[in-house]
Order: C-alpha cells, then structure tokens, then sequence
C-alpha cells in the first residue's frame, strides 16, 4: 500500500514540473503534498501527516496560487539544461550507495529498546539555535522583500 | 520495506534536483525547492517509523516551519524580479532586483 502511495507521489511530482500548463501543474502539486501527509499518516506519524496537509497543501499552495495572480498565469518555455538529470540521476545513486553502505549498522539501533527521551534538553539544545538564527534571518529577508517590493511600486505610482 | 521507502525519499530529492537546475520557471524553482524539502522530511519521518528515532519528527516539524518561511521569502523575491524585468525564467534576468 505504501509502495503504491509513494510511486504515486513520485509521478506526480515529476508531472508537477513536467506539464506546461501552470494550474495542472499546481493541482499535480497539491495533490502529491495531500498524499505526502496522508502517507505520513500511515507510517504512525499522524500529527505530521496533518502539518504536511494544512501547511504544503493548504497554506503553501495558496501562497504560490498568490505569486502566479501577481505574476500571470502563462510561462514562456523556458531553455533546460541537459546535464540536469545527469546531475539527479548521481545525486540519486551516490545517495543510495552511501546508504546502502550503512544500512547494517543502522539496523542495529531497531534492536535497542525505546529510551526516554527528553527531546529539546538532551538531543535539539544547540540545533534550536540554529535553527532560530535561519528562521530569524528569513523573517528579516521576508520583511526587507516586501519593502523592495512597496517602494518599487510607489516608484512606479 | 525501510530501504525501498528510503529510496523513494532519495528519489524525491533527485526529482527537486533536477527541477532546481535545470533553469526553469520561477513557480517549478519553488516546487522543487519544496520537494527537496519534502524529500527530508520523508527520510526523518521514516526512519523515525522505522528505527525508532522518535526525536526526528521534532526536527522535521522545524524543517516545515523553515520551508514555509522559505516559500515566502521566494514568492516575494520572484515577485519583486518580475516587477523589475517583466520576466519569470532566472536564467533571462540581466538587472539587479534591489
């Protein structure tokens, strides 16, 4: 069933970048996000599952759908570049062979039982640092964007 | 079942690899840049299933927090480079946005 969902979210996200049109593209879009966050259900996940469908498929999408009102809806065909599925395709195997590499000593950690875990304390003290520090210069990036964008428009007013 | 779910992940961040290099439009930039995101998010929530790692699905509710700031931050630079050159490929800008 799993196989099935992920085959199935695989295709639609090589046709959300494959197909011309932009709003198939973008149903494509929501579509493999909804399935995402419904397989992230089935594998016990299930508050994750529901992040990934409000926020990628509701609240990510509608933020797109605004940037493609703003914009326009046609695209002229863009020039690709050849060497990017050979650039993929070595991500795709060197990825897999380093995994497959370590997959032996990862099993072993299925064997160990369940430990409590304080989650912030012992394992995301520093990693929340950091990631606050990105999270915050996004916030800044996001803040200084829009004023680019409201003095441009004053400009053209 | 671990391996071949994993495989789907890599998979899945292949397929945003090559949508982010291969220099096309803006709106399929950001869907990729989204699936590579994704693709992470799948590999901490399955091995957080698989092995057991409960603290990943922590950490891959911070990856969404950024990856939706991420999709803000580049509606709003792809919005502002289409205000300056009336164009959406990034390939065809030849001014400065800001």
């Amino acid at each position: 069933m799993n196989i099935l969902l992920l085959t199935i979210i695989l295709l639609l996200a090589v046709a959300s970048l494959m197909i011309k049109k932009t709003v198939p593209a973008m149903i494509s879009f929501a579509l493999m996000m909804l399935l995402l966050g419904l397989y992230y259900m089935s594998i016990d996940a299930k508050l994750l599952g529901l992040f990934q469908i409000f926020i990628y498929a509701g609240g990510i999408v509608v933020l797109l759908l605004f940037g493609i009102t703003i914009i326009g809806i046609e695209f002229p065909k863009a020039k690709t570049r050849p060497l990017a599925v050979v650039n993929a395709l070595l991500v795709f195997v060197i990825l897999s062979t380093i995994f497959f590499r370590g997959v032996d000593s990862l099993s072993k950690v299925i064997d160990k039982p369940t430990e409590d875990i304080h989650l912030f304390a012992h394992s995301f003290s520093d990693m929340v640092i950091l990631f606050a520090l990105i999270g915050t210069s996004l916030l800044y990036g996001t803040i200084k964007m829009t004023d680019a964008l409201r003095s441009k428009r004053r400009k053209d007013v | 079942m671990f391996e071949i779910e994993m495989l789907f992940a890599f998979a899945l961040f292949g397929v945003g690899l090559y949508g982010v290099t291969s220099g096309r439009d803006f709106l399929r930039i950001l869907f990729s840049l989204e699936m590579l995101l994704n693709a992470v998010i799948m590999m901490l929530a399955i091995t957080a299933h698989y092995l057991g790692m409960t603290q990943n699905i922590t950490m891959a509710y911070m990856v969404i927090v950024l990856a939706t700031l991420e999709a803000g931050v580049g509606i709003l630079i792809f919005a502002l480079a289409h205000k300056v050159s009336k164009m959406v490929i990034p390939d065809d800008y030849t001014q400065e946005v800001i």
